[in-house]
């Protein structure tokens, strides 16, 4: 537990840093404070990938075993996706809102009460590994570290999450500016967001990236469960959720495929769908009773 | 006079496929879904119909009995809806997927009005001071780095270039609508013709597998534990035994790990302690006017065992785990499996000679003497139960469908929102101010990544 919550403590701080370097660069418009930023973001990457490899040592097993870590998973996830982001695109702005989302999340990791956090061995149905992962592996001694369905599963889905939530961001940053520009608003630090068509086409493209992944992990899952249980699909209110939050997504890329919506009806159905990732991800687990309520 | 073209069976066909080939139907379908399945997640599912008098009163437990809200997902409305949303899927691929595939098909042409490409959403107009000849030099040179496929004709010093590529981008979306079709027919065939069941099998045990024609033994059961103390796992050695005890296979299963025969998975699901019957009983000899028993001697089930230090030999023939009297029919059960009276029935043996067949209680010792007529009694001091494996059964042949499905949409994903098709026009033409260059170009997605692109084409036509 000691080094792994010694760079959750790092990544943390890193994360909080990042995000008022972020709108530091945003308000004051400092190049030095821009780059530093993103070198704070690349430091706070490596410093999460440490939190996850620290569980996975100090476990034994990967580490998507409970909330707390499927937390730290996510937090990974959108930095990943972020910094491609800013690579491809190269607009900083995003930043503000993504390491503030960031360090939000890294919040509500910390405060989960204690049992979310411990690590737990792996109960019967959770041990599950690839044979032919484990075979390569104990060619040179490794098969300790084989992986299996669950992990991919909860890997996919949780990197699906995260581009809703890039999508997310981008989705209000797209509101806020649109708004500004249709008022023709003087507003410094907004005028500077990058101009509206570009924050509604990367937010369509974020979820054309969670698209695939939350279906991959869906149907992982269904994988999964079928070795597991014996079906591979139980309406349990994990999945059903899953599905629903799916269907929202669909409806969105309907609506701009085949409808030609853009902008402002895109932007709140983006909100809606994230709406119910969060509800999918926490509202599941506290309130609705089933099979993958977590602990 | 009705023409064949209106006769009812056509009009009604023609009404019902204009139904079906809608999109409105299908944000419908899919909000009605996504409403009714939310409904499902907050009415916890297939519980005791008390539980739900219980929390909704007995008028919304009718409510919810009535529209069977208590197993959505299996109710009849449910599936149609889901049969409504495979023929909308049906009608609508079919629909727009010939159109679509001729348009592509016949894309190409070197030759079209120029005076359009003014219109694309990418264009842009410049002059180039190097001659036609240089220009498509250039032209064909960034087109290649961009690897685009392009076609060109040349007539009255006018060159003309349509290049494309990631055409097959365009049928990702009916992959995807093909695949979600291939996974609905999956679990259509999985509960028409698929079966489930569950069968208890206790160590050395067989079992007849339902709709098959072969059985089951269980060879082995054991549990792994943690250092903790935790379970970590639980396995089953199962042999499968065809007609005539041919052994044709053994497999050790575990969760997640199913044995798979015949188009049957056999999977570790639960075990537990039999209350029927025991693995061993201990049974220890008071002898008379003594007040302590002797050490209990095991005892394996049907199996007769001497008592040393004495004449007598017990044989266990029965065990209950709960025992109960009941006298109106003068029998004896097991109220449950639960070992809460934990007793067991002897054979006692003196020599050759059946002397008695008491009932032992566990946690009664003594209440009736078990050998009438002499002082010497029996004591049940303890049992090792008999474990059983418990073993799901399933047979879901629409499984298979379900992962080509899967798999047709994991190819529809990569085709519809990685490969993007881009179309490029170019038109060159001489004139007074030096080579005249129209370029513009179209992507269906991802309008972002094609400015680049653009871009890139224009500065190397521009510049060389
Ligand atoms: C659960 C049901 C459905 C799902 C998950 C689904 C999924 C998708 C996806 C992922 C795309 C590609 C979007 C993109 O390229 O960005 C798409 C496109 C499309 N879908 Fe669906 N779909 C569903 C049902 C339907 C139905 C019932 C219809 C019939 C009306 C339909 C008509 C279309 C059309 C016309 C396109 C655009 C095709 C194109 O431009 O290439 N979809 N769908």
């Amino acid at each position: 537990m000691i080094l792994s919550l010694l760079f959750f403590t790092f990544s943390f701080i890193f994360y909080v840093i990042a995000a008022l370097l972020y709108i530091g660069n945003w308000v004051f418009k400092k190049r030095w404070l821009g780059q530093t930023a993103t070198a704070l973001s690349y430091i706070a990457l490596f410093s999460t990938s440490l939190i996850l490899i620290m569980r996975a040592a100090e476990s034994g097993h990967a580490p998507f075993s409970n909330l707390y870590e499927s937390m730290v998973l996510f937090v990974w996830g959108v930095n990943v996706g972020y910094l491609a982001l800013e690579y491809k695109h190269g607009v900083k702005i995003i930043g503000a809102f993504v390491m503030v989302i960031e360090s939000l999340a890294m919040l509500s990791a910390a405060l989960l009460p204690y049992r979310f956090k411990s690590i737990e061995p792996l109960n019967p149905a959770l041990q599950n590994k690839w044979h032919w992962l484990v075979d390569l592996l104990a060619k040179v001694g490794l098969e300790k570290y084989a992986i299996g369905w669950l992990d991919f599963h909860v890997f996919t889905t949780f990197i699906g999450y995260a581009a809703f939530a890039i999508s997310f961001g981008l989705s209000i940053m797209y509101l806020i500016k649109s708004r500004a520009e249709e008022k023709g608003g003087t507003n410094q630090a907004i005028a500077s967001l990058p101009d509206s068509t570009m924050l509604d086409e990367l937010g369509y493209r974020a979820i054309a990236w969670g698209f695939p992944f939350l279906a991959v992990g869906i149907v992982s899952g269904a994988v999964w469960a079928n070795y597991a249980w014996g079906t591979y699909w139980s309406w349990d209110p994990k999945e059903t959720w899953s599905l629903i939050t799916w269907f929202v997504y669909a409806a969105y890329l309907h609506a701009r495929v085949t409808r030609g919506w853009r902008g402002k009806r895109c932007a709140y159905l983006s909100l809606l769908g994230f709406l119910a990732v969060v509800f999918l991800y926490w509202g599941v687990s506290f309130i609705l009773p089933g099979l993958h309520a977590y602990a | 006079m009705t023409t064949d073209t209106d006769a009812w069976y056509r009009r009604a066909g023609s009404n019902i496929w204009y139904f079906f080939n809608s999109l409105k139907l299908t944000l419908f379908l899919l909000i009605t879904l996504a409403i009714v399945s939310i409904i499902g997640t907050v009415i916890e599912q297939n519980q005791q119909i008390e539980a739900y008098v219980r929390s909704y009163g007995m008028t919304w437990t009718k409510v919810i009995v009535y529209l069977r809200l208590h197993d959505m997902y299996h109710a009849s409305w449910f599936t149609a809806l889901l049969i409504l949303l495979v023929f909308n899927i049906i009608v609508c691929t079919f629909e727009r997927f010939p159109p679509k595939w001729k348009a592509i098909l016949r894309h190409k042409t070197d030759r079209f009005d120029p005076g359009l490409i003014a219109r694309l959403s990418n264009n842009a107009e410049f002059s180039v001071n190097v001659g036609v000849k240089d220009v498509g030099g250039r032209i064909e040179k960034a087109l290649r780095s961009k690897k685009f496929k392009f076609m060109s004709s040349e007539s009255n010093g006018e060159h003309y270039f349509y290049a494309w590529k990631g055409v097959s981008g365009r049928f990702g979306s009916d992959f995807i609508h093909i695949s979600l079709l291939l996974i609905l027919l999956g679990s259509i065939v999985g509960s028409a013709i698929g079966y489930k069941d569950f069968k208890q099998i206790y160590v050395d045990g067989m079992i007849k597998v339902p709709q098959a024609d072969f059985a089951l033994r269980l060879d082995k059961f054991w549990i792994e534990y943690y250092e903790t103390g935790q379970i970590r796992q639980y396995n089953s050695l199962l042999t499968v035994v065809e007609e005539g005890n041919k052994e044709i296979m053994t497999k050790q299963i575990w969760v997640n790990e199913p044995l798979y025969y015949k188009g049957i998975r056999f999977y570790q699901s639960s075990y537990g302690t039999a209350w029927d019957r025991v693995d061993t009983a201990y049974v220890a000899l008071k002898k008379g006017g003594k007040t302590e028993a002797d050490d209990p001697v095991p005892v394996k089930w049907e199996e007769l065992a001497k008592l040393p230090g004495s004449a007598y030999s017990v044989r266990v023939v029965s065990y209950l785990s709960d025992f109960a009297y009941d006298e109106r029919t003068n029998s004896v059960t097991s109220l449950s499996p639960e070992p809460n009276n934990p007793a067991i029935r002897l054979e006692v043996y003196k020599g050759d000679k059946l002397v008695s067949t008491p009932w032992l209680f566990l946690k009664y010792p003594g209440v009736f003497p078990s050998i009438p007529g002499v002082k010497d009694d029996l004591v049940f001091s303890g049992y090792r139960p008999l474990l059983y494996s418990g073993i799901s059964i399933n047979k879901d042949p629409g499984t298979n469908i379900v992962w080509v499905g899967a798999i047709v949409m994991g190819f529809g994903f990569i085709l519809a929102f990685f490969v993007y098709h881009r179309r490029v026009w170019v038109h060159v033409r001489s004139t007074n101010e030096g080579t005249r260059v129209k370029l513009g170009g179209t992507i269906n997605k991802n309008q972002l990544l094609f400015e680049k692109e653009f871009q890139h084409i224009r500065d190397v036509i521009e510049k060389g």
